[in-house]
């Protein structure tokens, strides 16, 4: 059974309760945090991680690269003897050496230090663009779910124009246009993400919205704004997190792409997929491991987001497996 | 069938109606200008303003835009390249056998590598081939096609002395010497998009060897083969068919990685090239034929559906 519905039918038997003097708002109010602190039971989000630990290895293993990712991402400053572009011409196309773990490049640049200030840009790249694409595929998906008719129709002609692209053309294009920056990747990738899982939400939602606490809620003069977001939303949420975090690889890997094709972010700032790029294709003759580490860091990270995001939605939202 | 097929049709069009004024819209919005880059870098006229004059740039923006779909809807003329003066619907038709060969080959690689083991590892589920085939297709999701590919190019010609063949030849003047081109990027392409397809695969088989028919099947006294080629696989057909369909759009954009890489003339070089020249009509003309082809291909794959289960019909 999906985890959600707990939380739905402990509502609904909040609200039909014995009578009391007290309004049903208030009663269901009262209940539902006696419920949530009965002894025993945990919360769907702790549940989870617990879950992952004992029932998932390639989902814990997963996690542990997501983790140790996130770490140099976060202590690149601290943890690189050098800088990203800290050129060293005495110390050119070094393969393996004390002072230089993965060797260095054309310019005697650490290739390590690169790496991890790499994971950066994916990581930044990666969750900046899964959060915005969230909130905006939730919000439309929602919002056309809810209210049906003629914005439902509107809205998702729009959906069916944008994935008539097929999407590495239609980002290129945008990026091109827009130019290489963070920033402008960031949002183009995070706007395609919620367009394209807009209509996941979507589907959803609208499956929720026929659930009879909805229309208890709706019976108890709950408005608009209140069914959506205090009931309808709750529901949508593991299936936005499954969305996000099965979505974090494509992210990154389509970042890695763009960068690849120097539409992403602009040198020198280190991007793994600018490091394996056609532009150092020369260089790459001569030093082989300018090509293998790069390309055995996105590996790494696409393999690390895919098994944890497989485990969480094995775990959260069995409906979706194999989406 | 006819009824369906023409109701699809006609959902299409106003489908692409707005992918057109997308493309169009995206053009022209955003910074970016063609013109200062073609006069002040390669003296195409004299004047910025002579040379707008002259790609019809000053004109109303609506009326460009009805100049470019009524040239499309009325005498099928795409429009020509900025830089070279030439119709693009004549160089996408010459480079577009390229792109179909190396999506077609990617394709048939990664679906019968996918078919294949996805077959053996639901089987003989939970054995060490089930094993071996699932970790193969765990890899094959991880590593970016890109990345392989820069390694196939690298790594033999430092150690082997061996380097993919760079001269295209087409398969009309030669197909073997074409072929021996084709495969190389088509196996790096195939082999990386065969995981999704082996999972699919597995998962569907395992349910579908699960249900009743299939029990009366083996109670009939039928061979393993027999019920597993003929009586399951076509019914776990489905979901596969429609992951290579909603995959073949990602073959199409990947073939622009794999073109540059490669050195292939296919369409995704010449979209790639008219993008780093801002060769705005190229690039409309060329997003908006293929999703053309995308919208064509959705309804072809929904039309496969009911010849791989006769229970649907339209």
């Amino acid at each position: 059974m999906p985890i959600w519905t707990r939380a739905s039918d402990t509502r609904l038997g909040g609200g039909l309760r014995p009578p009391s003097d007290t309004s049903p708002q208030e009663s269901i109010a009262r209940a539902l945090p006696a419920l949530e602190s009965r002894p025993g039971t945990r919360a769907w989000y702790v549940d989870v991680w617990v879950q992952l630990l004992r029932k998932k290895p390639l989902g814990t293993l997963g996690g542990a690269i997501v983790l140790v990712m996130l770490a140099a991402a976060v202590l690149a400053d601290w943890i690189t003897p050098y800088g990203f572009s800290q050129t060293s011409l005495r110390e050119r196309f070094i393969a393996v050496s004390p002072a230089h773990w993965l060797g260095t490049d054309q310019l005697g640049r650490d290739l390590l230090t690169r790496l991890v200030f790499g994971a950066r840009i994916s990581l930044y790249v990666g969750f900046g663009a899964v959060a915005l694409g969230s909130v905006l595929a939730t919000a439309t998906g929602v919002l056309s779910a809810y209210f049906g008719g003629r914005l439902d129709l509107l809205l998702q002609r729009g959906v069916d124009a944008w994935m008539a692209f097929p999407p590495l053309l239609l980002l290129m294009t945008i990026l091109s246009l827009l130019g290489p920056s963070v920033f402008n990747i960031t949002t183009v990738l995070g706007v395609a993400f919620g367009i394209q899982n807009s209509r996941v939400i979507r589907g959803v939602a609208l499956s929720i919205k026929e659930h009879t606490f909805v229309e208890s809620a709706r019976a108890l003069g709950a408005g608009h704004v209140r069914t959506a977001l205090g009931h309808i939303l709750p529901n949508v949420l593991p299936t936005i997190i499954v969305v996000a975090t099965t979505g974090l690889s494509t992210v990154i890997l389509t970042e890695a792409s763009l960068s690849f094709l120097g539409l992403g972010v602009p040198p020198p700032y280190p991007t793994w997929g600018g490091m394996l790029s056609l532009a150092g294709l020369d260089h790459m003759y001569q030093a082989p491991w300018l090509a293998i580490w790069p390309a055995v860091a996105l590996s790494l990270a696409v393999f690390g987001f895919n098994m944890l995001g497989d485990a969480l939605r094995d775990l959260l939202d069995p409906r979706l497996k194999g989406g | 069938m006819t009824r369906y097929v023409l109701r699809r049709v006609a959902l299409a069009i106003p489908t692409l109606f707005l992918v057109s004024i997308i493309v169009f819209a995206m053009m022209r919005l955003m910074p970016g200008d063609v013109v200062t880059r073609m006069v002040e870098g390669h003296a195409y006229a004299p004047t910025l303003a002579a040379l707008r004059h002259d790609l019809g740039l000053d004109r109303p923006v609506h009326v460009q835009y009805l100049d470019w779909i009524g040239g499309i809807v009325l005498r099928g003329d795409f429009g020509n390249s900025y830089w070279t003066r030439q119709p693009i619907l004549e160089e996408f038709v010459r480079r577009f056998p390229v792109t179909l060969e190396l999506a077609g080959l990617t394709i048939l690689i990664s679906v019968v590598m996918g078919i294949a083991i996805g077959i053996v590892s639901a089987v003989r589920q939970d054995t060490a081939s089930d094993y071996v085939g699932r970790v193969l297709a765990i890899l094959a999701l991880s590593v970016p096609y890109f990345g392989l590919a820069v390694l196939v190019v690298v790594l033999p010609s430092i150690y082997f002395k061996w380097t993919p063949v760079w001269t295209y030849v087409a398969f009309t003047a030669d197909p073997l010497a074409n072929l021996k081109i084709m495969i190389v990027p088509a196996l790096v392409f195939g082999v990386t998009r065969a995981g999704p397809i082996m999972r699919i695969m597995r998962g569907a088989l395992l349910d579908v060897l699960r249900q009743e028919y299939i029990r009366t099947a083996w109670s009939k006294g039928l061979s393993e083969r027999t019920i597993v080629l003929r009586h399951a696989l076509k019914n776990a057909l489905i979901p596969v068919v429609s992951l290579v369909g909603l995959q073949t759009p990602l073959y199409l954009g990947g073939s622009v990685i794999i073109e540059a890489i490669f050195r292939l003339p296919g369409v995704g070089l010449f979209f790639f090239e008219a993008l780093t020249k801002l060769d705005y009509p190229v690039v409309q003309s060329v997003n908006l034929i293929i999703a053309a082809m995308v919208v064509g291909l959705n309804l072809l794959i929904d039309l496969s559906y009911a010849y791989l289960d006769p229970r649907i019909r339209y």
